[in-house]
């Protein structure tokens, strides 16, 4: 027949392949941007200087960038311990949000005199209980009566953006702030559980976020119950057999992606914003966390960069304006970095070889020998 | 070598020099074959010698890396089982594509060109009678492709294609489903389609029907192939050396005199399928310690609903099993291994092991809850290598590299490491099901063998399988289910392939007698 390239599954992936393959994605991208903004009339070299240098060129702007990395990482570890069991939990957003609600309240309805650390760890842990709650609502169909949660947290997503809305905007609501003539506005949260920064508008939420990729990671890799979580994400059947109970197991992984959306929607609340502001709170985090999560391929600790990456891009994009670039050039990269992953992805999950008339025979033999 | 009168006239379909590989391992190298007209050519190698996959090729499902193939002289190009069917290819797969909620007739019309968009059900049904009773094969066209058993199923199977007329059919492993009856009745019709002009390729590994029912035969080993005679001349015993590569004993069981008190006693079990239908119907079996307890049966007699109703995977809706004493009906999988239920189940990648995980994960599936494999909510990574290292060395689990996914291991190595878990660990009774189907000789006589040592360590084995002659190798008892009941028993010394059979297709003892 005609000498064609074999595409074929590889056993095992080389370390180095699992990261070369993301940062040649990141560079391909950046690739295919230049050549956009060149074509549209653009200086790309500048155009990247400037990205650069918003995103990492001085001490505040790298703050800004954490900021923006931190709601990241939190939904990015949503997605991927979620979509590794093969649960589509694709409602971060809605968690998020509703987390930010539940957050809200209890900041709202605490007494000014709460002391501090009981009034931060009340509203944060409110916030991932709500996003938890969220959560249930598609989870509990889905284990015991089969629901499909794609379509269950996709579309509550938007009832939560809604209610969200509605409590700000649409109604008199203990949420809306009633000094806010102008506009309307969330009420501040009590000024007590407001998390502290330590570096610029930065928190110590980022800090949260990056123990709670590193707790995933932990649970999953070190301890029994993660195991199960690997075998329930490998195989159903397998893991009945081996006398798990699948059900249980796939409900709290659910509602633990859910906890880690609605704790970002908690640490935006009780961080940098201080209330629920809708707008500020409807900036895609959720689907963004989806990317970072593929992007990581579904590994708790690549989270963590990947999300700065993200956030370094989200960071950049206004500064582009000032030369005039429309800031939606940043949208572009993150959605050519994608799709550029996901490419990449076959190629740590396949190898391409030419087929060689001579390795057969040697192929057999040795594949003789070792049987 | 071949027939003179036959070469007179192009080969039907030729094969020279294919090659095919997956996940780099060539399942063809450098393959030559030839088919003559009216010959039916039996392809005879052990399980991964490349006979399904060859048969692949010619159906066009797979292209060949390298190599050409010639009908009738000139040379073809099978880009889809489409064009092969067009040419005059069919093959009967060993996973039948049948659509089950439609009729016979309307399963013959399917994806026929022929057949317009207007159906005639009537003609249809006609026809397929028709053609049915040439062949001698009788099915009803009405019939619904799930009511009919898996005999039934691959008669229509032939028939799809002998609709359309093919002049090569490809039989991949036909026997492996059938009673030795049905098998008859098969090999009578091939031997009919033979004689009108066809070319019929016959796949297995079981030399009696080689010689029984083909005129040439080639062997496969390995890939390649190792030799082609008609069959007339060959020898059993030098294509059995020819498929294995060397003289090979598999293990068979020394009678064993020890047998113990009872450990599972199953009473009046009723299990219901996954349609609601009672699939184990009132069965009652007892397995005593130091005993293998055989049970035969076709595919689908309710042999998976008895084995996932005893270790609590599927739900007993009637009944009672006693494991040493103790009630354990309706307990969860985790008490059946708690209890001391060791299970071999039939899908390895499907439900023995998980696929994804590696083979030290994997050896662990079920232990690990406890020491040394875990202290309390942690996990000891050491213990899963060493331990694991312990049983891949002892029970010579090979091509195992750490991370690397256990399904990339080879179906023996599968099945070992999915035993070795299993007799490992505290137990008293094992329940295998087929638990050398697929396997290659050397990996059948290593499962033989630990199922035997199991028995002298006086454990109770029941032995659920389809492959009566690994049930009449190891059984001291053997049972037959049929429709969800036993409807025969005898010891292993009684049991005859011939009388097992009759009694699977659901002819009682006393009829037969």
């Amino acid at each position: 027949m005609s000498r064609r390239l074999i595409v074929e599954p590889r056993g095992l992936a080389p370390w180095w392949l699992k990261l070369v393959i993301p940062i040649g994605s990141v560079l391909a991208a950046m690739v295919l941007g230049a050549v956009f903004l060149a074509i549209t009339g653009n200086d790309w070299v500048e155009v990247y200087q400037k990205m650069a240098d918003a995103a990492f060129g001085s001490g505040r702007g790298f703050a800004e960038t954490l900021v923006s990395a931190t709601p990241l990482i939190l939904t990015g570890v949503c997605a991927a311990i979620a979509f590794k069991m093969l649960v589509w939990n694709i409602g971060g957003e809605g968690q998020l949000i509703f987390g930010a609600i539940v957050a809200a309240g209890v900041g709202i309805w605490l007494s000014e005199s709460t002391p501090a650390f009981i009034a931060i760890t009340a509203v944060v842990a409110a916030g991932a209980l709500g996003g938890a709650f969220w959560a249930s609502l598609s989870a509990v169909p889905r284990v015991y009566l089969g629901t499909n949660e794609i379509i269950t947290t996709l579309m509550l997503n938007f009832i939560a953006l809604n209610l969200m809305q509605y409590l700000v905007l649409g109604s008199s609501s203990p949420w809306r702030d009633p000094e806010a003539t102008q506009f309307p506005q969330g009420r501040p949260i009590i000024e007590n559980a407001r998390i502290p920064e330590f570096f610029n508008r930065l928190d110590w939420g980022l800090f949260i976020a990056i123990a709670v990729a590193i707790v995933a990671w932990f649970v999953i890799s070190k301890t029994r119950s993660g195991f199960e979580y690997r075998i329930v994400g490998d195989s159903f059947d397998t893991a009945r057999y081996a006398g798990i109970k699948v059900p249980k197991k796939v409900l709290g992984t659910f509602l633990a992606s859910g906890a880690a959306a609605g704790l970002a929607g908690s640490i935006l609340v009780a961080g940098i914003l201080g209330k629920m502001d809708p707008r500020s709170l409807d900036l895609g985090l959720g689907f963004t966390g989806i990317i970072v999560a593929a992007l990581a391929r579904l590994n708790p600790i690549a989270i963590i960069p990947v999300a700065i990456l993200m956030g370094a891009l989200n960071n950049a994009g206004p500064s582009l304006q000032s030369i005039g670039v429309p800031a939606a050039t940043v949208q572009i990269l993150q959605g050519a970095i994608l799709i550029f992953a996901v490419a990449g992805e076959f190629l740590i999950l396949n190898r391409i070889r030419r087929p060689d008339p001579t390795a057969g025979e040697a192929k057999v033999e040795a594949e003789a020998q070792a049987a | 070598m071949a027939d003179p009168a036959k070469t007179s006239n192009p080969p039907a379909v030729e094969l020279r020099k294919i090659d095919k590989s997956f996940y780099g391992v060539l399942a063809n190298a450098d393959v030559d074959f030839s088919l003559a007209r009216s010959e039916v050519h039996a392809l005879l190698g052990e399980n991964g010698a490349g006979k399904s996959t060859l048969c692949s090729v010619i159906a066009g499902l797979y292209r060949p890396d390298s190599g050409e193939m010639l009908m009738d002289g000139e040379v073809v190009d099978l880009k889809t089982p489409k064009d092969a069917l067009a040419a005059g290819i069919g093959m009967v797969y060993q996973h039948f594509r049948l659509v089950s909620n439609l009729t016979v007739a309307e399963n013959l019309a399917l994806g026929n060109p022929e057949v317009g968009l207007r159906l005639s059900q009537s003609q249809l049904e006609a026809e397929a009678r028709e053609l049915g009773e040439r062949y001698d094969f009788p099915v009803d066209p009405t019939a619904r492709i799930w009511q009919l058993s898996v005999g039934q199923q691959q008669r229509v199977e032939i028939l799809k294609l002998l609709y359309r007329d093919v002049r090569i059919l490809i039989l991949d492993e036909p026997t492996a489903v059938l009673t030795p009856q049905e098998g008859q009745a098969l090999f009578r019709a091939m031997r009919t389609l033979a004689d009108e002009g066809r070319s019929l390729i016959f796949v297995s590994h079981k030399l009696h029907e080689v010689k029984q029912v083909s005129d040439r035969v080639t062997v496969l080993r390995e890939g390649r192939v190792v030799g082609g005679v008609d069959t007339a001349d060959a020898e059993p015993r030098d294509l059995a050396r020819m498929m294995v590569g060397k003289d090979l004993e598999l293990p068979t069981r020394a009678p064993n005199e020890s047998i113990g008190e009872p450990v599972l006693v199953v009473k009046d079990l009723v299990v219901e399928d996954d349609r609601g239908l009672d699939a184990v119907d009132g069965l009652s079996i007892t397995v005593n310690a130091g005993e293998v307890v055989g049970i035969a049966g076709v595919s689908g007699n309710g042999q998976r609903e008895l084995a996932q109703g005893i270790v609590g995977l599927m739900k007993v809706t009637g009944g009672s099993v006693e494991l040493s004493g103790d009630d354990i009906t309706g307990k969860s999988v985790l008490q059946t291994i708690k209890r001391g239920i060791a299970y071999v189940p039939q899908s390895r990648l499907g439900m023995g092991l998980a696929p994804g995980l590696d083979t030290e994960d994997n050896l662990a599936l079920k232990q690990y809850r406890e020491p040394p494999y875990s202290r309390g909510p942690m996990l000891m990574q050491n213990a899963f290598n060493t331990r694991g290292a312990e049983l891949i060395k002892e029970f010579d689990v090979r091509g195992v590299r750490p991370g690397l996914p256990i399904r990339l291991l080879s179906g023996g190595n599968l099945q070992k490491a999915l035993i070795a878990r299993e007799v490992t660990q505290d137990h008293c009774v094992l329940i295998a099901r087929s638990p050398t189907r697929g396997l290659d000789v050397g990996a059948t006589a290593v499962v033989r063998e630990q199922i035997l040592a199991e028995r002298d360590r006086g454990i109770g084995v029941l032995l659920i399988s389809e492959d009566l002659d690994e049930l009449l190798a190891l059984s001291d008892r053997m049972l037959v289910i049929y429709e969800g009941k036993i409807v025969g028993e005898m010891p292993a010394s009684e049991a005859t392939a011939e009388r097992l059979g009759l009694l699977m297709s659901g002819h009682s003892e006393e009829q037969t007698a």
